[in-house]
């Protein structure tokens, strides 16, 4: 059963339109509808919001916080913090990264579970078992297979002759685990979504660029892009913002280690507010940098997202 | 040809998917000497981690503590996000700013935020409690289903409202009536995903509650990581506690899920 | 055309104004909060009986309270002891959020002593400087009892937990090599750099904890630091991080790491307990605690075949010499129902009885804090054969860590520059002068 795949109001006849628009008029959307999602905001986040940037302009330690108001010295004492200018790009390149792995490998599923046909049935609830674990059994688990003596993939790497390959004992390594890791834990939903996304592709014309004798990329690039495009960009936006906000993994697998190579902002935060300092002040202010931060990177995702829109 | 290919990606994508647990599964058949020995089968297989795993945490509570407080947030989530969605789908250029609002405010880890929050839930008292998770949980979610509600809302066919309008319902009683029931699956399936997010959350958790009567399990998982030899046999068992009835939820839903988001591609 | 349901000023507006009140209020409501220290009057011990004591306990203690201090309490006043569990690295900031933000759901803090500065800044713990006057405090190590309760002149608790450390090493895998458990750090080098090349990597010579957090890496650095009879900060308070004894420690620590079990930045207490239990490493510096797990045929591969010794010397120091690493005092809450009663329950609970019976009992993972207990012969017996290394090691003058309010940011920064000496991202020496410039700038 396919659904409509034409939006209420395009290619609407002028008069059809008018008439439209004059029934909507008579039947606003009532204010009062918006009140919830307006606590919810003020709730979660003005007021968190408002409380942060007190917090970021006073001498704040969790002991005793907003003791005097200090400018923009948290501001500056964040900057001179040795892990968190580094954290600001670890925290980009993770969330980038990461999504695209999750992207590529939810895209990719969803497109092998379509072409195998049949439902989506046991199979695909398996694969998205992922996206149901928590975080912190999740890095146990990768953290003691991963160990280089005695881990549970120690026998996989002598199999292929890398014997001693240890992913977490170095930086850049440790890195990409956690990026792998990440991306492993959230494709499940990236490919939920695509594979609903596919459902709605019309048979017909899978059958027509058969027809046509179009190859398998072809078919891919002219029929099932312009369709689920929309969904994957959706999809990536999402997946950049719980990028960004990754720090159960990060806690678990490798607690910023080796030496910063894996501190991402929200980790930093974490660190400076509750574990090795306990300056809430200057946590505030490395939470207002990185938000900012994330709204850059989610203006430019949106702008993408809109040019690709208007193309299409 | 393409079918076994396909087929080839699937059968390497769900031992993927599955193998960490299946290491959890071994690992709770271990002693902690056992852990670290190389393989995925356990030298000698132990069956005490599981009544231990029970003693040392108090895991059956906290099994119910998460599972009480990832109803009550997908319950609030759900009664915030259809009118808010809505409204974003609905309401045009004020629409889509309250839609921009909900993913700016989704944007920021909630790490100093927990110290607001905190302050607000023990000015109403629901601090260590349920209840208090179970709010804060619901409404930071709110962003997500709105975000996955909202696609659906749009497939609503105007005609349909229109013709309810025209039979006298105002615009509130028509979503109740005509529009709700037409986006019941989307419904379900960002309430499950709702579900699981605040299941497995783990901040909130360990900041606002602070003794077993509302402690989750992610707070029991950690507390075996706080110890300092820690018992890996009885984490791997408690997290497949955690695990195992939410991954029947899971399957059993996974019709609903899938069927759900199929009726409305998300944009 | 339909006016917007929610206008830009509407929004705005209803924003600012909801936010500035809702917002500042409980903030500046808790900003009242959180005061002074009280001291504690002496008075007549409070009456125990049928009392409730709340208590919020380190993780790994969570059975010496649930399964020795309850019973007793029980059986002796009636009462019921309440135990909450926490893990070690939430402790000090668990019990200063329960405080600050109002919730006061604890009696009794079982509390690491160098998050003392940071809790008494909290207005975290009650002032028991009168309520000790009174009582005999002379059975306190001398080591310990300043250490772990006394800041700026006054006292905020009683010592609870020893927490020394010790090296153990497999005797085993010693005998194969024909090595003896080393004296100095530079044994200590050599030996593992022989047992990882001479094994061709069955076994390693040591394990090096060196994760990047002061209850780890902090204890590899000062173990060593210890050694070479340094310390932290010089007799004016003055941060020494630049001494001999300080590059000294670091050094040691970038060259053994290519012989440790792989590699010591991601290496914590979990693994590195397991690998020494199992017999895949052959020394390891940790708490006191580790010779009962390596007793227990249920979690050791390597029963009787262990040995203990003191810490490793260094440099001109010939006499053996540990650290105070962790350690703990129970301390009452400020926000706690009936502080006098918590107060009598703390001085129970760390009296020569109580000391006795915790330090001896296998899984406790106590240490004394009492001479009686360090020279009583049960507890001999209990922890035979390490006996002698720890009462040496109590007895003598151990380094203690810093615990002013700054300490515990201070210690993450120390870590932080060693972490990247370690990982050969920066020289030993510019490390520590990095961490030296930083600590000077914060302590004057």
């Amino acid at each position: 059963m396919t659904a409509t795949l034409e939006r209420p109001a395009t290619g609407a006849p002028a008069a059809r339109a008018r008439t439209r628009a004059q029934r909507r008029a008579g039947h606003r959307v009532p204010r009062w509808l918006a009140i919830p999602a307006v606590v919810s905001l003020l709730i979660t986040g003005l007021y968190p919001a408002a409380a942060g940037l007190a917090l970021a302009l006073t001498d704040s330690s969790l002991a005793r916080p907003l003791r005097g108001f200090v400018g923009f010295d948290n501001f500056v004492a964040a900057a001179e913090s040795v892990a968190f200018g580094g954290s600001l790009v670890r925290s980009a390149l993770f969330a980038v990264f990461a999504t695209a792995l999750a992207v590529v490998a939810g895209t990719a599923g969803a497109l092998a579970l379509q072409a195998r046909g049949g439902r989506f049935g046991l199979l695909g609830a398996v694969l998205l078992l992922p996206m149901v674990t928590p975080p912190v059994s999740v890095g146990v688990a990768w953290k003691l297979l991963l160990a280089p003596v005695g881990g549970g993939l120690t026998g996989l790497w002598d199999a292929l002759g890398v014997s001693g390959f240890n992913p977490l004992g170095s930086g850049v390594g440790a890195f990409a685990t956690l990026v792998v890791t990440h991306a492993w834990q959230w494709a499940p939903l990236v490919l939920l979504l695509v594979y609903a996304a596919l459902l709605g592709v019309p048979a017909e014309l899978w059958e027509a660029a058969a027809l046509d004798g179009a190859g398998w990329w072809r078919t891919l690039r002219s029929v099932v892009a312009p369709v689920v495009a929309p969904t994957v960009l959706a999809a990536a936006v999402l997946q950049l913002v719980i990028a960004f906000k990754v720090f159960d993994l990060v806690a678990v697998v490798t607690a910023g280690g080796p030496g910063v190579s894996t501190i991402v902002a929200s980790f930093e935060v974490f660190r400076t507010a509750f574990r090795g300092s306990f300056e809430v002040g200057t946590a505030a202010a490395e939470t207002i940098v990185l938000g900012l931060l994330v709204g850059v990177v989610l203006g430019a995702a949106g702008l993408v997202t809109r040019h690709t829109r208007g193309d299409a | 040809m393409r079918a076994a290919a396909s087929r080839a990606v699937l059968a390497v994508a769900a031992l993927l998917a599955i193998a960490p647990v299946v290491f959890l599964v071994s690992l709770s058949l271990r002693g902690v000497d056992d852990v670290q020995n190389g393989g995925w089968l356990p030298e000698r297989v132990r069956w005490d981690n599981w009544p231990a795993a029970f003693q040392t945490v108090p895991l059956a509570q906290m099994l119910a503590n998460s599972w009480v407080v990832a109803l009550g947030a997908t319950l609030l989530t759900a009664l915030v996000a259809v009118p808010t969605a809505y409204v974003t789908a609905r309401a045009g250029r004020s629409g889509k700013r309250l839609h921009s609002a909900l993913l700016a405010a989704y944007c920021a880890p909630p790490i100093v935020a927990v110290l607001p929050l905190y302050f607000l839930l023990k000015s109403v008292g629901l601090t260590n409690s349920v209840v208090g998770l179970a709010l804060v949980n619901g409404l930071a979610n709110v962003p997500v289903a709105v975000w996955l509600l909202d696609g659906f809302v749009r497939r609503v066919p105007a005609e349909v409202e229109e013709a309810a309008w025209v039979d006298g319902l105002s615009v509130a009683a028509g979503l109740r009536r005509v529009v709700l029931p037409l986006i019941v699956p989307g419904l379900v399936a960002a309430s499950l995903v709702c579900f699981f997010l605040a299941y497995n959350e783990f901040l909130f958790a360990v900041s606002f509650a602070q003794s077993p009567s509302a402690q989750t399990l992610t707070v029991g998982l950690s507390l075996f990581q706080g110890d300092r030899t820690v018992q890996f046999g009885q984490q791997a068992a408690a997290s497949l506690v955690a695990i195992v009835p939410v991954y029947v939820l899971a399957v059993l839903a996974q019709r609903a899920l899938v069927g759900g988001l199929s009726q409305g591609a998300v944009r | 055309m339909p006016s917007p349901v929610l206008s830009r000023r509407l929004l705005l507006r209803s924003a600012l104004g909801a936010g500035a009140v809702v917002g500042l209020g409980p903030l500046l409501a808790a900003c009242g909060d959180g005061g002074s220290t009280t001291a504690l009057p002496a008075g007549e011990t409070a009456d125990l009986t049928g009392a409730t004591i709340r208590a919020m306990v380190n993780q790994p203690h969570v059975l010496a309270f649930t399964e020795l201090l309850a019973p007793a309490f029980e059986r002796e006043f009636g009462g019921r002891l309440e135990t909450t569990a926490v893990p070690y690295d939430q402790l000090t900031s668990q019990q200063i959020l329960d405080v600050q933000g109002g919730a006061g759901q604890f009696d009794v803090f079982d509390y690491f002593y160098f998050g003392l500065g940071a809790l008494v800044d909290a207005g975290a713990l009650v002032d028991l400087t009168d309520q000790l006057a009174a009582v005999d405090t002379s059975d306190f190590l001398r080591s310990v009892y300043d250490a772990y309760t006394l800041l700026d002149g006054r006292r905020y608790g009683v010592p609870f937990d020893g927490d020394v450390h010790v090296l153990y090493y497999n005797r085993e895998v010693f005998e194969t090599y024909g090595l003896e458990p080393p004296r100095t750090w530079d044994e200590y080098d050599a030996a593992a750099r022989t047992i990882t090349e001479r094994s061709g990597g069955s076994v390693y010579g040591a394990v090096v904890e060196g994760q990047q957090v002061p209850m780890i890496l902090g204890c590899s650095f000062i173990n060593r630091l210890a050694g070479y009879g340094g310390s932290l900060l010089g007799p004016d308070g003055a941060p020494a991080l630049t001494s001999d004894a300080a590059h000294a420690a670091l050094q040691h620590l970038v060259d053994v790491a290519p012989y440790a079990l792989p590699t010591p930045l991601q290496i914590g207490f979990d693994q590195a307990n397991s690998a020494f239990l199992s017999g895949q490493a052959a020394m390891l510096d940790t708490w006191t605690d580790l010779g009962l797990k390596a007793q227990d045929p249920a979690s050791s591969q390597i029963v009787d075949k262990w040995g203990v010794v003191p810490l490793p010397v260094g440099g001109s120091n010939t006499e053996h010499r540990t650290a105070l690493n962790a350690g703990f005092g129970l301390g009452v809450s400020t926000a706690a129902a009936d502080p006098a009663q918590a107060a009598a329950f703390v001085l129970w609970a760390t009296d020569r009885t109580r000391n006795l019976l915790l330090a001896s009992t296998a899984g406790a993972g106590i240490d004394p804090a009492r001479r009686s207990t360090l020279e009583s012969p049960e507890y001999a017996a209990a922890t035979a054969p390490a006996t002698e290394v720890i009462r040496q090691a109590l007895t003598g003058s151990p380094l203690v860590w810093p615990k002013d309010t700054d300490a515990p940011r201070l210690l993450q920064d120390l870590v932080d520059q060693l972490a990247l000496a370690i990982s050969g991202a920066q020289t030993p020496q510019q490390s520590l002068a990095n961490a030296q410039a930083s600590w000077e700038r914060a302590l004057t």
